[in-house]
């Protein structure tokens, strides 16, 4: 480099800015390793800078340079500055307040419709469910898988059905039972719902109106046996919670798969990418009312034998989680 | 998304793609492939697996779980430390997981900015529907309930075949959150090779080419000629040596043929010429491209000739 008029212009272009760059190689791998929130001022102050002047150097080359080596070695760097300059800057305890506060019920509110659409399918499931039972007992068998049952049927007997219904077996308590139940059918079901309504609604509202088929068959089986309201009880202590989480998940499928049916003036991606932002608060409200119906099914439901009792804790709860949803995050005027 | 029957003009680099920064110059990714992401996934399975079965050990320990309910606590378990592992490790690391930073791939916006939180949650929680749930299918598919296997079968190839398909091999998680997996880029400065000769090379180099001498190559030549200069020679042994000196040998000769070079050249000053060559060819071709002729390649001058072609034709 003793005779600068001797280089050709890219190779001096080079020589100029190479220590800017080491530099912000040591910079961006020391970002990359700390994170941001660790590094000085100065040491911060220099990255954003230095990552601009390679952005320009970087345009630069792209024109007057044939150096390969140079070339690639540029876009390295301006990328993972870039990365490095542009990461994400959220801390954990914040998002959590914030989401139970405010995201979760705003996101709720907002999509009050879909919501309505996955209560809907269920509640016309069940509507049909029961009238198909008492027009024909058999169709029970059609909708219910046995393993769900658990040997009950139109075939067994009243006794057997109450005996279900109050039972107190010590072995299905707690933690085994939380994790039992947390994992069964209606868990499996929500994950489903929701995640097969990104492919064009079809499958979460089927699947939704499918378990309103079952509620509504296993429902009238009761009935018919002069059991109704104490399957009531039985069912509401976590149903409520359970069911309505399912219906919650089923309305944030609905709305990812609307987003890919009817986009708009956006493309498919841009809408799923909109719809996605309340959709998934939605599934973690599902998510969240799944775990606490869990726990009241694994501890309370055997505790507790009384049916008004159970009606007061399940529907309370019911009640307790639409007051979170009707009434927080709202701006004080 | 991209759909197939829906066709979208080429990206000027396959496998790659282009962000533009609040500062307004293209930055290109290299897209990570299918194969890299499905092992980072491997091995982050391994990882919270690996610690759920350490917590089932301390929970059996402790006498909280019942040999009973010891299937349903561990998947329990696998589920409640997964959920958070990947979306706290994202934020945490800026985009990468243990398993990610493994293989040196990283999660983007695919929209310029930063990561955020919500996007994290998105991509992970459709991870559970897209991977975990079918993971679970397929290892519970059995032959008595043929209808519901036949389903989950057709839901995994659905799900595989979404990441193959697009553009960007998103997963449907990615699409939704607004993300995408890159290779990380690994900056590596090698030596200016225009500098480097000219230190080993003190005095003036003894061969001089001439403007009609460098007119008949173009960028990719003069690039391709710049990987042959760089391959380390030290990483050598005896056979690869002889075969590159025969390269070297015939890239000698081809040169001197198209460029009608008339002088000698000694098969001891190959390197020495082709690095003169590199030299005066970079310099000549930088230059025209300054006044704005940018040659591609060796057909340039063809390329020229039916632009100026079409153009008169246009005219009469």
């Amino acid at each position: 480099m003793s005779d600068q008029s001797d280089i050709m212009r890219s190779a001096r272009f080079r020589a100029e800015r190479e220590t800017d760059w080491r530099k912000l190689e040591a910079l961006t791998a020391k970002a990359e390793k700390q994170g941001l929130n660790r590094m000085s001022f100065a040491e911060a102050r220099d990255l954003a800078s230095l990552y601009r002047r390679s952005t320009t150097a970087l345009s630069i080359a792209r024109q007057i340079s044939l150096d390969r080596a140079l070339l690639r070695y540029l876009e390295a760097l301006t990328s993972r500055a870039y990365l490095s300059v542009y990461a994400p800057q959220e801390r954990l305890g914040g998002l959590l307040r914030r989401f139970l506060t405010q995201g979760a019920p705003q996101a709720m509110r907002r999509s009050w419709a879909f919501i309505l659409i996955g209560f809907l399918c269920m509640a016309l499931g069940a509507i049909a469910g029961y009238f198909l039972f008492f027009e024909n007992a058999s169709w029970f068998h059609v909708f219910m898988p046995p393993e769900m049952a658990g040997g009950r049927g139109p075939d067994s007997s009243t006794e057997q059905l109450r005996s279900v219904i109050y039972d107190n077996d010590p072995d299905v308590n707690g933690l085994g039972a939380f994790a039992t139940l947390l994992f069964s059918h209606n868990t499996r079901i929500a994950i489903f719902v929701f995640g097969l309504g990104a492919f064009l609604c079809v499958p979460a509202i089927l699947l939704t109106f499918y378990n309103g088929l079952l509620l509504g068959a296993f429902y009238a089986l009761h009935v018919e046996r002069g059991l109704g309201l104490d399957l009531a009880g039985w069912l509401s202590i976590h149903g409520v919670t359970e069911l309505s989480a399912i219906c919650i998940a089923c309305g944030g499928g609905v709305q990812l798969g609307a987003a890919v049916l009817f986009p708009g003036q956006r493309t498919r991606g841009d809408a799923l990418r909109d719809a996605g932002r309340d959709a998934v608060k939605l599934a973690l409200v599902a998510a969240i009312m799944l775990i606490a119906a869990a726990l009241l099914e694994g501890f309370g439901r055997q505790l507790i034998q009384d049916r008004t009792a159970r009606f007061v804790i399940g529907w309370g709860v019911g009640a307790l989680w639409l007051s979170w949803f009707v009434f927080a995050g709202r701006k004080r005027s | 998304m991209r759909f197939w029957f829906r066709k979208r003009a080429k990206p000027d680099r396959p496998g790659f793609d282009e962000i533009m920064p609040p500062e307004g110059v293209p930055l290109y990714f290299e897209i990570a492939t299918f194969g890299v992401r499905f092992g980072a996934q491997l091995v982050d399975i391994l990882i919270t697996s690996l610690a759920a079965i350490a917590l089932l050990l301390f929970l059996g320990s402790i006498g909280l779980s019942k040999p009973g309910s010891m299937m349903a606590i561990a998947s329990m378990l696998f589920f409640l430390i997964r959920i958070p592992y990947y979306v706290v490790t994202e934020l945490l690391w800026n985009g990468q997981t243990l398993g990610k930073r493994m293989v040196k791939i990283k999660v983007i916006a695919s929209k310029s900015g930063s990561l955020t939180a919500q996007s994290l949650v998105v991509r992970n929680l459709m991870k559970e529907a897209e991977i975990f749930l079918p993971g679970t299918l397929l290892l519970t598919i059995n032959a008595t309930t043929p209808i519901w296997s036949l389903i989950s079968l057709a839901w995994i190839t659905g799900v595989m075949a979404v990441p193959l398909m697009s553009r960007r091999s998103q997963r449907l998680g990615d699409m939704i959150a607004g993300t995408f997996v890159i290779h990380l880029p690994k900056p590596i400065l090698l030596k200016d090779l225009a500098l480097a000769s000219k230190a080993s090379v003190p005095t003036k180099s003894k061969f001089t080419f001439l403007a009609h001498h460098l007119d008949h190559y173009g960028a990719f030549e003069l690039q391709t000629l710049e990987d042959l200069l760089r391959a380390d020679v030290r990483a050598y042994n005896a056979s690869t040596a002889q075969r590159r000196k025969s390269t070297v040998d015939a890239v000698v000769k081809q040169i001197r043929k198209k460029i009608d070079f008339a002088d000698k050249v000694l098969p001891s000053e190959n390197i020495e010429f082709l690095s003169a060559f590199y030299n005066a060819q970079r310099a000549f071709l930088e230059q025209r491209q300054l006044f704005g002729d940018k040659r591609t390649n060796k057909r340039h001058a063809q390329e020229k000739d039916n632009k100026t072609n079409s153009m008169e034709k246009e005219k009469s």
